[in-house]
């Protein structure tokens, strides 16, 4: 029988980046508003399985302890989510964690989500603030702009959009609703408009803006609320718009 | 023209995939049901609207661009598009992915329908030199043939059903691709305004379906004298 007192979670684990991954369960004593995060540091101080087996403390990445910071996302009983705020009571058992499934696995839960970051920059994903002369101070920005740049500029980047979309795949390259969306949040400033048509044509070629096939997925995992599917339809439109004028207008 | 950076071809094909299946496809898939609808109304305007398609001038040169190029480039197309998707809606079951998966699921079912519908009618027909005058007859013929069984119908039903939802759904997503649907409640609205469109096609093709299985045409020669 189990015990309601106990906690029991099944674990993924993989080694190395290059080995096959196994699976391990522990049972652990049940502590008041424990989440997903205090339950692998109680196993990190005691790891010993299910079994009696002690094996090596389950790796995992984490930061922020408050979901601003994104590194401590995996699937949790299945779906994307941040470790923080699953919170155990909340989950049914046994609490299954996997690593996300669309990135490099590096150990256990540990995945490498550098493509999100190179893609970041490809898409120039800053604005200038200075270079060999002074740009001067930027425009004053209507209230209603900032609230709606103020939501994507939540994105912390966690990858949830990306490991829940259909369409972002470990063969392929598509870039994924974060980047867009980030697009979008430097292009509605008035400072980083300069660079707008850079930003439009990074997501105008393969793994693009044009891959997505609008499953719109992203947009229900997304734990910041962040409208990106309506982000996508916007950049969609500035694409289309420089399509034109690069067919017409060049 | 212009300046199209070798990435951007890629973007410019996908976004050619998404226009051809409004036009000229989705142009004609309407302009197809809703003429054959005639049927519905009676024998003699749907023999006639049958003739005069087939005395076109250019009719082949209009089908082949207007029709079978675009047709073959927005199926190659998205054949290549379903094979770099992980379809994933066991796991993340929303309605959108759903349609995401119903919009592949109706492209293929609709691709294997295309090569059998026109493997017994448009092939038979230049076969057998009948696609010039006196089409109908031979047409009306062949339906009466494809509707006698509910085998043929089934068929039928479930192709048009396909090509209807294909259609509405692939309205919706084209109008985000290229921009012209933005805000959320804009797309959850305009995502209702096709699919009743959608179901305003149906209606008219599964009408043609219904009155041919209850009632089968008598074949006659459009105009006395002909064969």
């Amino acid at each position: 029988m189990p015990d309601p007192k106990n906690i029991r979670l099944k674990i993924k684990r993989q080694d190395r980046p290059d080995t096959k991954p196994y699976w391990q369960e522990f049972n652990l004593p049940h502590k008041p508003l424990a989440n997903v995060i205090s339950c692998l540091m109680d196993i990190q101080m005691n790891p010993v399985t299910r079994q009696g087996q002690a094996v090596t403390p389950v790796v995992w990445e984490c930061n922020c302890l408050e979901e601003v910071c994104g590194s401590c996302t995996m699937n949790i009983n299945g779906k994307v989510r941040q470790a923080c705020t699953a919170l155990v009571d909340a989950l049914p058992q046994p609490i299954v964690l996997e690593p996300m499934s669309k990135f490099p696995i590096v150990r256990d839960l540990q995945v490498d989500r550098n493509r999100m970051f190179e893609n970041l920059k490809k898409v120039k994903a800053w604005i200038h603030i200075d270079g060999t002369y002074d740009i001067g101070e930027g425009p004053v920005i209507p209230e209603k702009q900032r609230a709606k740049a103020y939501l994507l500029s939540e994105c912390m980047t966690c990858g949830c959009c990306l490991e829940a979309c259909p369409q972002f795949t470990k063969d392929n390259d598509f870039m994924g609703a974060s980047t867009f969306s980030q697009v979008r949040l430097f292009n509605m400033h008035p400072t980083g408009a300069m660079e707008q048509e850079e930003r439009l044509e990074a997501v105008m070629g393969e793994g693009g803006i044009a891959d997505c096939g609008n499953a719109q997925v992203c947009v229900e995992v997304c734990p910041k609320k962040i409208p990106l599917t309506e982000s996508i339809a916007e950049i969609g439109r500035e694409t289309t718009l420089q399509l034109l004028k690069n067919l017409f207008l060049k | 023209m212009g300046s199209i950076s070798k990435g951007q071809v890629h973007f410019l094909l996908l976004k050619i995939h998404s226009l051809t299946g409004l036009v000229p496809i989705g142009l004609f898939l309407t302009f197809h049901l809703l003429v054959n609808s005639l049927r519905t109304v009676g024998v003699l305007p749907y023999q006639w609207s049958i003739d005069v398609i087939n005395n076109l001038p250019f009719l082949i040169w209009i089908e082949i661009f207007f029709i079978y190029i675009p047709l073959l480039f927005h199926s190659f197309m998205g054949i290549y598009i379903t094979q770099v998707a992980k379809l994933n809606a066991i796991r993340y079951r929303y309605p959108r992915n759903w349609m995401y998966v119903l919009q592949r699921l109706t492209g293929a079912v609709v691709f294997v329908f295309l090569i059998y519908h026109m493997g017994t009618t448009v092939a038979p027909k230049i076969w057998n030199g009948h696609h010039l005058f006196e089409a109908a007859p031979f047409l009306i013929d062949v339906m009466n043939q494809e509707f006698a069984t509910w085998t043929g119908r089934i068929i039928y039903l479930v192709g048009i059903l396909s090509a209807t939802f294909h259609f509405a759904n692939g309205l919706w997503a084209f109008c985000i691709s290229w921009g012209i649907i933005v805000g959320p409640r804009a797309q959850r609205n305009a995502s209702i305004v096709f699919m009743l469109f959608g179901g305003a096609l149906t209606v008219l093709g599964f009408a043609t379906v219904l009155e041919f299985s209850l009632h089968p045409v008598d074949v006659v020669p459009t105009f006395k004298g002909a064969s």
